[in-house]
């Protein structure tokens, strides 16, 4: 982290200045982001914390204590949408990381070289994501969607797919849109970092006789170990907020087979009005994501101290 | 990098860099034709491209609309610029601080701010709306500048700060060798040469402020709302008009996609530097 | 610079001032300025879902004169139909005032604290032009806290030209025809009946369609103490009618989560039968988005055991306790309901009148010849079970029936299994 590459050797009179004026440069962003959130996060812990409902002119929020807790673990809802948030996440997270590796690598190839092919790369994550969702609900349609079309005529299937018609298919498709979504960022940076890889490397190995394969397991692989971890996790914390395709393309069903916790958590808060057991849910989620960016921090900087 | 390349390696290159170009542009080309053809044309099995279903239609109806599409994008505009102006304003000094002025509990500060951007909009949209409400803020653009700041700005700072780490140590121990105060050199000499990381951080801000949909349905009412709101309300409960969906979704992208085109270099580089110094 | 004398930079400054100041000012005076104006605020869904005039287009002279009339000045709050409830549950949740008058699709008793019983102070004359039972699903613990103002229940819809093609010339009236027709025109790469399964909630999701066929049965969803009644013959045998019909339906019936998506599929000429809303007549016989023009028809719900019955699609208006001007909304709400008004909503928007008097109008059955079909469908039972966890139970609901549908599940067990569930949620209901 910053305290590694952070140790100037400086005089005493150069860290005393720093230390005045370091305030000054964070305080701002630290103080509005206090302000925006500190509110908003401390009330949903505490809306989690009572049976909250609505009542007479607003919310009525009588305390439980860790009722709504208890009552997510032996919940049938929350088992079956934890299953599905873990196979959602898990491939899909594989599936960028893989995805995003193969297109960086591809438009690292010197053929690639024309910018054209990275605006391309730019398209899926510029269009708004309600858009998004409703376009491939066309492309999905049985009867008339242009996949099924498509694979008509090359003669890969021999009659109509219901795509979205079951759950565990379902799930799948919303893995492969989000797939497509997320892929751009991540290839980016995997691309970025292709290319702070010394090319003099790969002048040596071939001087060596190393095949195209080995030249990829010895130098490249090694070379992306941190922005492969960067992408895990960074995937993983975006992965758990799926929500906009969900809500178009199949409102968590068919028989709730695309139930994920955050959709699930929708669904208690603002279809059924459970506002306490929702903050629940929501918090669950919020701490999984927490837990996943500490272990993200860590990788970042083996061995450094914790804070100072 | 290419001393021996057979006839089979560079055909294989040029089969994948066609699947590629079809699997990032396909569904987007799909949207733009769902968006000049009648509905009547894409139900037909196969879609009916014959010159006739072709139609402006779609378009002239998005701006004659109640969804005001034209007065989403100008408060899309404004907002997106605003909160990424800002982001950059609060973040970047707090970035280089976080990068080269000692900070105790730098890493527990650090945590914290990236933690900030993961909350689900679910758990903040209430205490939110009843703030925003108390504050008569709800319909403004200005909630939604100040809502959007609060998730852009972690990540604005994330990448900055891994930008600045990542710089020379000499450009700035010279300027203090000169007796420049850490605001000067900040101002001076780090910031200008850190336009590339810049603008990929803005670029990301804004994209994200342009497409978030959730915090602009529940916080404004019609004199604020944004793109994805506009897009949003052709697909009804009784009826969809899907292609003057996809209209206004072709019309909402293209300022982003303008964007990108201008400033891909700025962007490829900028992350370069941003996310590996960590 | 100054090569024009008398443009020199400093009036030109000052004409952009006062330029810049006229544009402010001169639009607030255009617009007459009438003492004590109210502001009253209407949240509706986007036409061309059901929408107010001035929402929707049409009425806008009426609607004009009556805010001059009232001295009121009426602003519309819209979203797209699929968030409305979201939004609703938020700004309820805050305590804050938003809106005076709220569109309402069976969420009334889910809200009922919320809203103002002000049904009783309409007058007479308009509460007899009303259907009885249009109170039904408005009302909850005795007070009626919304009106209903658009007469929309489920009827059959059906393609004359493909059951003219399988031999048919009328449609089906029993439960044993329709399957008959269903299968008959399940060919040629058309299917008999299509219909959305894969959204469980709410009305117009599968639990809501079931309830269609329950009553049919001669079924009901709860005792008198609340309790599910539907675990007996007849919840079994119209889970079974749902059933029987799907190898003749769409298979994609099961995935498609909105009423939309069914409907895209009728008129695309490619299913012969649906259930569907009296708004589908505009849409499907609009030559842009349709390939059925004038090939349309509407009939009576085919019958079951107990014969034919629908459920309300209950679209209302209610008045907020917060509004501080109930009087005056509730005079909003009696305008939408005006004779004129409802006509003209008949005729511009597609969406039937709700008052009897209108409804038996001969230009309004002239421009919906479905609204004869509506209006029979009317003297048979229509009973949507609204409850205040209505969200809670039809996604229990629709979920056990979406199993089955999709073949994971036999009819028996599935109700069965819904009738648990249910009865944990009723438990809480208290």
């Amino acid at each position: 982290m910053a305290e590694a590459t952070r140790a100037l050797p400086l005089g005493t009179g150069h860290r005393t200045r720093h230390a005045r004026v370091a305030p000054l440069f964070l305080a701002p962003a630290l103080i509005v982001l206090a302000l925006l959130l500190a509110y908003p996060v401390l009330y949903s812990i505490w809306l989690s914390l009572t049976d909250a409902s609505l009542s007479a002119g607003q919310l009525d929020t009588p305390f439980s204590g860790l009722d709504n807790y208890q009552r997510l673990i032996g919940d049938k809802s929350v088992l079956a949408a934890l299953l599905n948030t873990l196979y959602f996440t898990v491939v899909e997270v594989i599936g960028v990381v893989v995805l995003g590796l193969l297109t960086a690598l591809l438009l690292n190839h010197p053929m690639a070289r024309w910018s054209g092919f990275r605006v391309f790369l730019l398209l899926p994550w510029a269009i708004a994501p309600v858009a998004n969702a409703v376009l491939w609900k066309w492309i999905y349609h049985s009867n008339y969607g242009i996949l099924n079309s498509l694979l008509l005529q090359l003669g890969l299937i021999d009659h109509n797919v219901t795509w979205l018609g079951d759950p565990f298919r379902a799930l799948n498709m919303v893995l492969l849109v989000d797939i497509w979504k997320s892929t751009p960022f991540i290839a980016i940076l995997f691309l970025a970092a292709l290319q702070n890889i010394p090319k003099t490397l790969y002048r040596a190995a071939r001087v060596d006789g190393a095949s195209t394969f080995e030249a990829f397991r010895f130098i490249t692989l090694p070379s992306l170990n941190t922005a492969i971890a960067i992408a895990v996790i960074l995937q993983t914390i975006w992965s758990l907020r799926v929500f906009d395709l969900i809500f178009v393309l199949t409102k968590g069903g068919p028989a709730d087979g695309t139930v994920v916790m955050n959709f699930l958590a929708y669904r208690v808060t603002f279809n059924f009005l459970k506002f306490g057991y929702g903050a629940a849910l929501a918090n669950i989620i919020f701490l999984a994501s927490l837990l996943l960016s500490i272990i993200y921090v860590r990788l970042m900087n083996p061995g450094a101290p914790r804070g100072r | 990098m290419a001393a021996s390349q057979s006839i089979l390696g560079r055909a294989g290159i040029v089969l994948a860099l066609v699947v590629f170009v079809f699997a990032a542009t396909g569904p987007i080309v799909w949207l733009l034709l769902s968006s000049v053809l009648q509905q009547q044309a894409l139900t037909s099995i196969p879609p009916d491209l014959s010159p006739s279903s072709f139609t402006l239609a779609n378009y002239l109806e998005v701006f004659s609309s109640a969804a005001q599409l034209g007065r989403a994008i100008i408060n899309s505009l404004i907002v997106a610029t605003f909160t990424t102006a800002l982001a950059i304003i609060l973040g970047a000094p707090a970035a280089y601080a976080l990068a080269r002025l000692e900070i105790k509990h730098a890493g527990t500060i650090l945590l914290m701010v990236l933690a900030a951007q993961m909350f689900p909009a679910i758990v903040i949209a209430i205490p939110l709306f009843i703030t925003a409400s108390k504050l008569g803020l709800i319909d403004t653009k200005l909630l939604l500048i100040l809502v959007y700041l609060s998730f852009n700005l972690p990540i604005v700072i994330w990448v900055l700060r891994g930008f600045f780490m990542g710089l020379p140590l000499g450009l700035e121990r010279a300027a203090r060798v000169d007796g420049a105060s850490p605001l000067q050199t900040f101002l001076r000499i780090v910031l200008p040469i850190s336009l590339p990381s810049l603008f990929a951080a803005a670029i990301f801000a804004f994209i994200e402020a342009w497409n978030e949909f959730f915090f602009a349905l529940i916080m404004t009412r019609q004199t604020a709302q944004t793109v994805p709101l506009a897009i949003s309300a052709f697909a009804g409960q009784y009826q969809t008009m899907f292609g003057q969906m996809m209209a206004a979704a072709a019309i909402s992208v293209a300022p982003i996609i303008l964007l990108t085109i201008l400033l891909r270099n700025t962007i490829l580089r900028g992350f370069a530097d941003g996310m590996l110094k960590g | 610079m100054n090569r024009l004398p008398f443009i020199d930079r400093r009036s030109l400054i000052k004409t952009a001032a006062s330029g810049a100041a006229a544009a402010l000012v001169l639009p607030s005076l255009s617009r007459p300025s009438w003492a004590d104006e109210t502001a009253l605020s209407v949240f509706s869904p986007l036409p061309p879902d059901p929408a107010p005039p001035g929402a929707a287009k049409f009425s806008e002279e009426a609607f004009a004169a009556w805010q001059k009339a009232n001295s009121a000045k009426v602003t519309y709050d819209m979203v797209a139909w699929p968030q409305l409830h979201d939004k609703m549950a938020t700004a309820f949740a805050s305590g804050e005032h938003v809106w005076d008058v709220v569109y309402m699709s069976g969420w009334v008793p889910e809200l009922a604290k919320f809203l103002v019983p002000f049904a009783k102070n309409l007058p007479k004359e308009l509460i007899d032009d009303l259907p009885k039972s249009s109170f039904s699903t408005v009302t909850w613990d005795g007070q009626s806290s919304g009106v209903v103002f658009t007469l929309s229940l489920l009827t059959l819809f059906y393609n004359t030209e493909l059951l003219q093609k399988a031999g048919f010339t009328a449609p089906p009236k029993t439960w044993d025809e329709l399957k008959n027709v269903a299968k008959e025109c399940t060919r040629d790469g058309n299917y008999g009946w299509v219909l959305n399964y894969g959204d469980p909630a709410g009305i117009g999701g599968t639990a809501s369609y079931w309830m269609c066929f329950l009553q049919q049965a001669g079924g009901k969803l709860y005792n008198e103490d609340g309790s599910p009644a539907f675990n007996s013959d007849a919840g079994i045998l119209a889970l079974q009618m749902m059933m029987d019909l799907m190898p003749y339906s769409d298979p994609g019936s099961i995935s498609y989560v909105g009423i939309n998506d069914a409907t895209n599929v009728m008129t695309a000429g490619k299913a012969a039968m649906m259930m569907n809303w009296p708004f589908m007549w505009k849409p499907a016989n609009d030559p842009a988005s349709s390939k059925i023009v004038g090939k349309l028809a509407g009939a009576l719900l085919p019958a079951g055991p107990a014969g034919s019955a629908s459920i309300d699609g209950t679209d209302a208006w209610t008045i907020t306790k917060t509004s501080k001007n109930p009087e005056l909304a509730t005079k909003l709400i009696e305008f939408y309901l005006d004779k004129d008004v409802q006509k003209r909503q008949a005729i511009d928007t597609g969406w039937l009148p709700i008052r009897l008097s209108v409804l038996s109008d001969p230009d309004v059955q002239k421009a919906l010849p479905n609204a004869a079909v509506v209006l029979e469908q009317a003297n048979h039972p229509y009973d949507s079970y609204v409850t205040p966890d209505y969200n809670e139970v039809t996604v229990a609901l629709g979920t056990e029936i979406n199993k089955a549908l999709a073949g994971k599940s036999s009819a028996k067990d599935a109700i069965a299994e819904a009738a648990n569930l249910v009865a944990a949620i009723v438990k809480k209901r208290g």
